[in-house]
């Protein structure tokens, strides 16, 4: 992580060092973007520019369209009827919106971590396994080394290593919401979307997922969406702060959180509506 | 503070008296409807039980006579003198007619479910839905008379050949498809089973999909599976359980079914290699040969029903064993 993301880390007290990021290259583009979802308009002309490998947060009120947002990074919204988006979203030079574009192939590179811990009915080696296994036929000694590096990426490996076997179920929800994060760093995706990744956990278990991310960003561009302004203060670089449906301001989370340009993003932040 | 004094006095006065025999009267509702309740649940155990003395009471001469070489005889001789009785063709027939039912409308009962819950257009699904419903509630003589003026023909004249050209000169095959043409065969008799037990997988199975969170599926969609690989790896195995109650439920009723298989079985006690042969089943047995037996006779169909029974029980309890086995692997 840079010297900005530790300087943030004490909750409200942002550092003031400088907005010193604006060269980073661009990973996620999104230029005009409109969504619907049947004549219902979602997200009216979202404009935003994700960098590569840095934490960007998403911050609004409920049904301000953070999570419809992140939910077109990887047309998660292409498995239900009605839904459509429209404009310009670029992930790299791969337009995103594309209809024939490969959309198991997008998903691996933009991979998506829930509200609600989501390990699947199996083993914890599996749910590592199982994603790797899609894309890349491996001996087993690989797949070993490749599970714990996963697992160790999802700081998971410590606790989990004498019971690989056991169901992913078994976990408790902080320990399945690590193994959820393990899992879609195993697939070695460029983008890791993160829809509320802490509401369903612990304070320990949420400290733990927040330094990880932190760590993750090392390696993986992420967009988190949160309800908790401290959270989105303590892991981001840059914050969106949404309004129904509209980007009301993205900057660096500093200048969000101690003088933001709008007056929306002022009254939200400081608890007055929201 | 003076008028809560006043108050509470008054509450006293009057509160505890009424507040016990208030009590008094649900407690006396709470005995009366757990007895109900309980007289409920053991009439359930006392109509099992007495099915099953008076089916042993019933078959306790066969029993008697024929012994546990009943189950390995062939022959099924009642007029004969005395009477030789055997169950192996009747238990044969049963056991083939469900394999064959099940083989065929487990692969195709998931496939409707998978279509309709995954990959259907919402405009189908209410058609195709309520088009399975109905297959349910067909009474199973139209399924036997269509198996007979339908099927039965078909099956002898064209998809027999085409097996038997297919597998010509394939030793175990060969015996398997061969044999005369027949309308009344195990066969036909399975077809038509398969197709009265797809509305009880298909039903049941769409209702459990139904229950696999949106999010899981979602969470799937997200490393980038293909709706099979979604279906194989998250639907099926979350569902596991209700779709093998599902299966289990379908394989009961394939196993009981009478109607419609007494029309088009043959009712051969002769096991054949074939199973475009006739054959029986044991309900189709009992069902065809009960009214004009007596005796001897009719105390050996009742054992058949009793081995029916067990038949059914040891199915049920192999299936309860494998869910047990399946569970243990998936580390639950």
């Amino acid at each position: 992580m840079n010297d900005l993301s530790v300087s943030v880390s004490v909750p409200n007290a942002p550092a003031l060092s400088g907005s010193s990021q604006a060269d980073v290259p661009a990973k996620v583009t999104a230029r005009g973007l409109n969504f619907y979802y049947g004549e219902h308009h979602a997200l009216k002309n979202i404009n935003i520019t994700l960098g590569t490998n840095r934490v960007t947060a998403f911050i609004g009120p409920s049904g301000c369209g953070k999570s419809t947002l992140l939910r077109i990074f990887n047309r998660m919204y292409d498995l239900y009827p009605g839904q459509r988006a429209t404009g310009q979203l670029m992930l790299d030079q791969t337009n995103i919106l594309d209809p024939k574009l490969d959309l198991n192939l997008l998903r691996a590179r933009v991979g998506m971590v829930f509200q609600k811990p989501t390990p699947f009915p199996m083993t914890i080696y599996e749910n590592i396994a199982f994603g790797i296994r899609l894309y890349e036929k491996i001996s087993r000694s690989e797949m070993d080394g490749r599970v714990e590096k996963a697992l160790r990426g999802g700081a998971l490996w410590n606790e989990v290593k004498d019971k690989l076997n056991s169901s992913g179920l078994s976990l408790s929800g902080g320990q399945q919401q690590r193994l959820c994060i393990a899992r879609t760093v195993a697939v070695r995706p460029e983008v890791i979307l993160f829809d509320e990744p802490c509401s369903a956990l612990d304070p320990i278990s949420t400290a733990k997922v927040e330094e990880l991310i932190q760590e993750l960003a090392e390696d993986y561009t992420i967009a988190i969406v949160t309800h908790n302004m401290q959270q989105a203060a303590r892991v981001s670089d840059k914050t969106a702060f949404m309004y129904l449906g509209e980007l009301i301001e993205f900057d660096e989370t500093n200048k969000i959180f101690t003088s933001p340009n709008d007056r929306r993003t002022q009254d939200y932040i400081t608890g007055r509506f929201g | 503070m003076a008028d809560m004094a006043v108050q509470s006095d008054v509450m006293e006065a009057a509160g505890p008296y009424d507040r016990a025999r208030a009590l008094n009267a649900f407690r006396l509702g709470d005995v009366t409807f757990y007895w109900i309740t309980r007289a409920c649940a053991i009439s359930v155990l006392l109509i099992l039980g007495g099915i099953i003395l008076s089916l042993i009471a019933g078959a306790w001469p066969a029993m008697k006579e024929y012994g546990f070489a009943f189950l390995w005889t062939q022959r099924w001789a009642p007029s004969a003198d005395p009477p030789v009785l055997g169950a192996l063709g009747p238990m044969y027939g049963t056991l083939v007619t469900s394999f064959i039912a099940m083989l065929i409308a487990i692969p195709v009962g998931l496939g409707i479910a998978i279509f309709l819950t995954e990959l259907c257009p919402q405009s189908l699904r209410r058609p195709i839905g309520i088009a399975i419903e109905l297959l349910a509630g067909i009474p199973s003589i139209i399924y036997g008379m269509w198996g007979f003026f339908v099927l039965g023909p078909f099956l002898a004249y064209t998809f027999q050949p085409f097996m038997i050209w297919l597998c010509d000169g394939i030793p175990v095959l060969g015996s398997i498809f061969g044999g005369p043409p027949s309308y009344l065969s195990l066969f036909n008799a399975a077809l038509i089973l398969a197709i009265m037990v797809l509305p009880f997988i298909t039903a049941i199975s769409v209702d459990v999909f139904k229950t696999v969170p949106p999010v899981l599926k979602e969470a799937a969609y997200g490393v980038g599976c293909t709706t099979w690989e979604v279906v194989r790896n998250v639907v099926i195995p979350y569902t596991r359980v209700g779709v093998i109650g599902g299966v289990m439920l379908a394989l009961g009723r394939a196993l009981g079914e009478t109607m419609a298989v007494t029309f088009i079985i043959g009712n051969s006690f002769r096991i054949s290699s074939s199973i475009f042969a006739p054959g029986t089943t044991i309900s189709a047995a009992i069902a065809s040969e009960f009214a004009e037996s007596d005796g001897l006779h009719q105390s050996g169909l009742i054992l058949l029903g009793l081995l029916l029974f067990v038949l059914t029980f040891f199915v049920l309890a192999a299936a309860r064993l494998m869910l047990l086995r399946l569970e243990k692997k998936a580390g639950n």
